[in-house]
């Protein structure tokens, strides 16, 4: 890997005196915002169709390999970083997400399909996975009072950030083309305007990360928050105070413990929110009509990503104060009671049904947030940002496997929107039983056994050029 | 610090609002039909 430029570095990104930690958050939430846009492709996907000439499937593809590649690079990238910060970070994921969307605009200009894939898939797909483990380790860092708050804000921005880009895209595609109505289903916006879209949200995305990579701090090695004593934390049995490495933490249960935890949250919250629209419709279905409109049903996806956007807040927050593997026993536990009532009185009445889906969304969400915070826990702080990269494989498992599980359900009874409460009650019991397997791997998971820990518990991963002594780098202030 | 800490959270809290805004006037379909 060549050498960073010397903005880039490390050592010129510790704080200096007076730095205020509540400036990390909200440069977290300009890169999470930013990448949070992969899950509102469904805005200009009709659009894509069209203008390829193509099928949904096709156009699908795009989305799936961003998501492949955000598993992928997360996973290989985390090591370069913990080792090179947030900054180098954040600046290398700018770069790749932006040059994404230019190569996909270029694909769309140009009319070829396999372009988009290779600039919004690959070349965006590793901007995804570099911005979304980048400010996890610093934010722990700067909040180790309260690391469920600090990664929760910063996640809650990844939800937010399909909230923000939907109706920004549906206002800049009638800008561009004056045929397309955003609020009508069946307009289909030009392809011409789809590709100035990707021009405009790469140059804007840009932007708004950098202003999160200049933002951004590590704190100094002997920095804590005034009056948080460090001793408090050694009182938890659950808290440890060691450092684990990446290499060493794939080596413990606790790792594929977490890991088929994670699974099990994410595949349950999938197994809603792919079929959210079809099933609330199916499930208050009489005869060939259902009491619920088309309308109502996207009211109920909407619904939907806002709990699961203030779930990672809510609920990442209060694991700070109940602790995290309790926490997990509430996502996993309370869910699979609540996945039960839904298969089963679900249908009784349209506000249950709304209220049961909306909690066992923000406890999806809040599964997501609260790992890393559930890492530092069991592993320290030493390489947090590597191991959470490396856990995310489980999102992309879950995210082949939750498709899989219902769809094949599904399609064994018929076609959603045409179906009934008992064709979904297969899929809603197998994903009690995936959360019964998440919640039985979490009462599993102990305290890492001492022959995994660092014997000098470093502070701060090492590289080359960090052999100093601690404290020598640079404060830019 | 304080004036640079509230730019930072008004750079970031304003889409988010705003994005949070539209959703919730898009759910509001769920319950007026």
């Amino acid at each position: 890997m060549p050498a960073l430029p010397a903005f880039l570095a490390r050592e010129r990104t510790v704080a200096g005196p007076g730095y205020s930690r509540w400036l990390i958050p909200p440069a977290a939430l300009a890169v999470h915002l930013c990448i949070g846009q992969v899950y509102a492709t469904s805005v200009y996907k009709n659009a894509l169709v069209a203008h390829f000439d193509s099928s949904l499937t096709a156009v699908g593809w795009i989305f799936s390999i961003a998501i492949v590649m955000l598993g992928l690079s997360a996973a290989v990238m985390g090591t370069w970083v913990d080792r090179n910060g947030p900054r180098a970070a954040m600046f290398a994921s700018a770069c790749f997400w932006s040059t994404g969307f230019l190569v996909g605009a270029l694909g769309i200009a140009s009319g070829q399909l396999w372009l988009v894939y290779l600039g919004y898939g690959v070349i965006g797909g590793i901007g995804l996975g570099i911005g979304y483990i980048s400010p996890v380790s610093t934010l722990i860092k700067w909040f180790p009072d309260r690391p469920g708050l600090a990664t929760g804000m910063a996640i809650m921005g990844f939800g937010g950030g399909a909230l923000v880009a939907s109706p920004v895209s549906g206002r800049l595609m009638e800008l561009y083309d004056s045929g397309y109505d955003a609020a009508d289903s069946g307009s289909v916006a030009s392809g011409n305007a789809v590709m100035l879209l990707f021009l405009t949200l790469g140059v804007v995305y840009l932007a708004f990360m950098m202003f999160g990579a200049f933002t951004v701090r590590v704190p100094a090695d002997d920095w804590k928050p005034e009056g948080w004593d460090p001793s408090e934390v050694k009182q938890k049995s659950m808290v440890t105070t060691a450092s684990v490495s990446a290499g060493n933490a794939i080596r413990t249960p606790q790792f594929y413990l977490l890991w088929v935890v994670l699974f099990c949250n994410v595949t349950a919250g999938i197994g809603i929110l792919e079929q959210a629209s079809p099933m609330i419709q199916d499930f208050f279905r009489d005869g060939s009509s259902s009491a619920v409109t088309a309308a109502a049903a996207g009211g109920f996806v909407g619904l939907l990503s806002i709990a699961n956007m203030a779930g990672r807040f809510v609920w990442s927050s209060t694991s700070d104060v109940v602790g995290r593997k309790p926490i997990y026993m509430v996502y996993l536990g309370v869910g699979l009671v609540l996945y039960f009532l839904l298969a089963t009185v679900g249908a009784n009445s349209t506000a249950l049904f709304v209220l049961l889906a909306a909690v066992i969304l923000s406890f999806y969400g809040g599964g997501f947030a609260t790992i890393p915070a559930y890492l530092r826990d069991l592993f320290g702080t030493y390489q947090v940002g590597a191991i959470h990269g490396r856990l995310l494989t489980a999102w992309a498992a879950a995210g082949i496997a939750g498709p899989l599980i219902v769809n094949a359900f599904l399609d064994a009874q018929g076609t959603p929107g045409e179906l009934t409460a008992d064709a979904y009650r297969p899929a809603l019991l197998t994903m009690v039983g995936v959360l019964g397997v998440g919640f039985v791997a979490n009462l599993l998971v102990r305290p890492v056994a001492e022959r995994f820990h660092e014997p000098h518990a470093p502070a701060e991963p090492t590289t080359d050029a960090e052999t100093q002594p601690s404290g020598a780098g640079r404060s830019e202030r | 610090m304080t004036g640079r800490i509230a730019f930072s959270w008004a750079l970031v809290g304003l889409p988010l609002a705003y994005g949070v805004v539209e959703t919730l006037r898009k759910a509001a379909s769920l319950f007026t039909g």
